[in-house]
């Protein structure tokens, strides 16, 4: 038996319309769909076996599950980060499978400082994993062994500070420290955490600040004795007090703050696959593995800190204000 | 327990895996040998496998591969010049001298012996005086680590010394090569050219292998084979004499193997410190008290023992900052601290009371490793000696591929490639005119670590240049720098006054 279907102009006309939308709509459906095909290359602009190395490993570990491809690592240090966005801005496709995994902190800081040949809007952070705040500690054999201790001897003559870089949030938790105490500081650059771990650590300079989460993981060796921001871990930074209960200020929290992100272009061009990682970013977050994940790294759960693209934009406008207005100390002019 | 006890209990356990160790130390060679690959990137590619087993076969695999990588970098710069690592970048100065008279197999016997002797002594020592070790960082600042460094650099005078002004001249080269970059204070670009892959410096790898591997299968093309032919036109053969000859020529110098792994122990411990510092130090230090200088770059046995024991003591030296301070001594020991902080451990001065087996174990893999390493790879050393006969219409092809690849790896950048093909067409250059390409190499390697070391302490005085003799022990190491330069020059007037011969 056969069925005449009558085709009439409107049954026609939605029919059309209807495929027509179909039609544009199934590469688009499908290639969401596919996607991701292969692996996500991720651009760290710090060296490997840093925090940040540490950091990705420990998060990338449950995102994979949800993504369903995994993540390759790729280590582009230099120039307090720089080079890391400068090849990820200039040589990785936009195609969201080329993604970096920045600190906003340190690094955004950096573009205030410094601008880079790319313009900061070209591309966008979208998953904040950690909230750490910089801290100022000292070595576990150092003379200095107080925040009294450092700020009477540093009226007293001007005490060489490490930091990782220049441009560091803790940097300028410093700077604020020394314009509320009139103690005098001299930030020296010490390349990277562990360097300037090793300075305080070994008498290099007198005392060091550095991401809060880098002090903890290095143990009984440091000290620490003032945190620029909350102290959320309480006897793991020797229960140091903030900067403001101990100086009765309000500064912001110098925090710096590890994100994933990726090209606006990316963002435009492929809705559908920058809605995928967003979603799978959220889900490997509440993964209750996440914070096993975490611990054993040596991370520290407590600054795991979920942000999508607001909170990161919100962010990352701070730093850049931040580094505007410190920009005669951090640079030397 | 004693210590005793747990150190027996510790060398049973690690010798229990030995079907992990001679594998890896096979693996480790082929790593270290090939440019641009290196333990410390190995690691990072295997460590899905290294998590993946228990904390002690990792241990055991790490370590290994360590210390066979190290061994591994001095074959192809004693065989083709090419060193694998900047670790190695002394070593062809002697060895491949050496290759190009026949000895390619004595020398290769001989950087065994003094890698494996080196690497096991200053293992022992390191594990014996740990505590007081720990302490050299603590001593070792910016100011003292400048006057370490001068004694690398000052290498390029002694190069010099042949032809002063071309000496000098190739090594200010290499100091304005080693200047490119980002300064180490406020990231400002210099001399990148516009080249973003320049921001960091010029990548130690391409430079290597442009300048010595490159320009070297350039000039080799214009011979038969790399080895010279003997007097009655025949090419020497490999045989088992000249491997047996390798190790009583090392263990007759034993003396010279302790002291110069030694110095790679010290400059190992100090955090940030390196194998290319250590082997150009050592170098350095080997030629100023030696009674025949003039013979170094010749194909000197001593010329190449020092390097090789030097750059093997760095692996034990880097170990024990990690261990008791837990602050990593270079790159491959901060792989192994993020792959032990996935097993849980933590490193610090608490370690040997909470873990001993894991802070001793270390050590012991690495002694273990150094024994089975010397009595597996000594008798490979005539089969890899045959390189060298390989006639250059292949081989000189194959070492570029193989150093232009070696050059791409680290960073996966093309441009590295191109940067390795122009260090060889200045290697080449500066050979056929008569300037040494390891006075421009010595700059380019030492020359940003010095500047490191020097801005960091004037930023640290406020720009008093006084601050360099500011401390007992860097004013103790300028008077040993001074004399080191000094007196071989004495010594040599003094002979030359007495009549004596050099040797």
């Amino acid at each position: 038996m056969t069925r005449n279907i009558k085709l009439n102009r409107r049954t026609f006309l939605s029919t059309s319309v209807a495929a027509t939308g179909m039609a544009l709509a199934a590469p688009h459906v499908a290639r969401a769909a596919g996607y991701p095909e292969g692996n996500i290359n991720v651009f760290i602009p710090t060296r490997e076996g840093g925090g940040a190395d540490r950091n990705f490993r420990a998060f990338s570990s449950i995102w994979k599950t949800k993504l369903g491809t995994d993540f390759e690592p790729g280590f582009y240090p230099g120039a307090s980060g720089r080079v890391g966005y400068e090849i990820y801005m200039g040589k990785a496709e936009p195609d969201a499978y080329n993604l970096i995994f920045g600190n906003m902190g340190p690094e955004v800081l950096n573009w205030a400082v410094q601008a880079p040949s790319f313009d900061v809007n070209d591309y966008l952070y979208f998953g904040r994993v950690d909230t750490d705040p910089g801290a100022l500690f000292v070595g576990a054999e150092s003379k200095l062994q107080t925040l009294d201790d450092i700020i009477s001897e540093g009226k007293k003559r001007k005490l060489n500070v490490g930091t990782s870089r220049m441009a560091h949030p803790a940097s300028i938790g410093l700077l604020a420290l020394g314009e509320v105490t009139g103690a005098q500081f001299n930030l020296i650059p010490l390349s990277g955490g562990k360097n300037t771990v090793a300075g305080a650590v070994t008498g290099e300079v007198d005392f060091s600040v550095l991401t809060s989460g880098s002090l903890i993981a290095a143990g009984d060796s440091v000290k620490t004795l003032l945190v620029f921001g909350e102290n959320r871990v309480g006897e793991r930074l020797d229960n140091a007090p903030s900067m403001n209960d101990a100086f009765g200020t309000d500064l912001p929290e110098m925090l710096s703050s590890r994100a994933f992100g990726i090209h606006k272009k990316a963002v435009d061009d492929h809705p559908d696959r920058f809605e995928i990682l967003q979603r799978t970013f959220k889900e490997a977050f509440e993964d209750p593995g996440l914070l096993d994940a975490y611990v054993a790294s040596k991370g520290t759960p407590e600054y795991l800190n979920y942000g999508g693209i607001e909170e990161c934009a919100a962010f990352k406008e701070a730093m850049l204000e931040l580094g505007a207005k410190y920009k005669p100390l951090l640079t030397g002019a | 327990m004693d210590a005793s006890t747990i150190l027996l209990e510790v060398f049973l356990s690690t010798i229990s895996y030995w079907y992990v160790i001679i594998p890896t130390i096979f693996l480790g060679l082929i790593v270290g040998g090939v440019p641009g690959f290196s333990a410390a990137n190995t690691i990072i590619i295997l460590m899905p496998l290294t998590l993946a087993m228990d904390l002690e076969m990792g241990l055991v695999f790490m370590v290994t591969l360590y210390c066979a990588a190290r061994m591994g970098a001095g074959i192809p710069a004693i065989l083709v010049n090419i060193p694998g690592t900047a670790g190695a970048a002394a070593t062809p100065l002697d060895g491949y001298p050496m290759s190009k008279q026949g000895k390619g197999q004595q020398a290769l016997a001989i950087s065994f012996v003094s890698s494996s002797l080196g690497g096991l002594l200053t293992t022992i020592v390191a594990l014996l005086t740990m505590p007081i070790l720990a302490r050299v960082g603590f001593y070792m600042h910016s100011v003292e680590m400048i006057v370490v460094m001068l004694f690398g650099i000052s290498l390029i005078a002694s190069i010099a010394a042949q032809d002063m002004l071309k000496g000098l001249i190739a090594g200010f080269l290499g100091l304005m090569i080693g200047s490119i970059g980002t300064d180490v204070v406020y990231a400002t670009p210099r001399g990148t050219f516009g080249f973003l892959e320049l921001y960091d410096g010029v990548p130690l790898i391409p430079a290597l292998v442009g300048l010595f591997a490159v320009s070297e299968a350039f000039i080799i093309i214009e011979k038969k084979v790399i080895v010279n032919k003997s007097e009655d036109g025949t090419t020497p053969t490999a045989n088992w004499h000249d491997t047996f000859e390798g190790v009583r020529i090392s263990l007759k110098r034993w003396w010279h193997i302790m002291w110069t792994s030694l110095i790679g122990l010290v400059i190992g411990v100090i955090p940030g410190a390196g194998a290319s510092i250590a082997s150009f130090v050592a170098y350095q230090q080997s030629r100023s008290f030696s009674k025949t200088p003039e013979k170094y770059g010749t194909g000197h046995p001593e010329g190449l023992i020092a390097p090789e024991a030097a750059n093997n003591g760095v692996t034990s030296g880097t170990l024990v900052p990690l261990l008791v301070l837990g602050i990593p001594g270079g790159a491959t020991a901060a792989i192994m601290l993020v792959v032990m902080q996935f097993h849980g451990v933590s490193f610090g001065p608490s370690l040997f009371e909470s873990q001993p087996e894991i802070g001793y174990g270390m050590f012991m893999a690495m002694a273990v490793a150094y024994l089975l390493m010397v009595l597996t790879i000594l008798p490979l050393s005539r089969y890899m000696s045959h390189v060298t006969t390989i006639p250059t219409i292949y081989l000189a092809p194959m070492i570029i591929s193989f150093t232009l690849v070696g050059g791409f790896v680290p960073r996966e950048y093309m441009f590295d490639m191109y940067l390795a093909l122009g260090f060889g067409v200045l290697g080449y250059i500066a050979r056929r005119t008569g300037y040494h390409v390891a006075a421009i190499l010595i700059g380019v390697i030492l020359g940003p670590l010095l500047e490191t070391y020097f801005l960091r302490a004037l930023k640290k005085s406020d720009g008093d240049i006084t601050v360099l003799f500011s401390s007992t022990l860097g004013n103790i190491l300028w008077v040993a720098l001074a004399a080191s330069l000094i007196l071989p020059i004495v010594m040599d007037m003094r002979r030359k006054k007495q009549g004596v011969p050099a040797e």
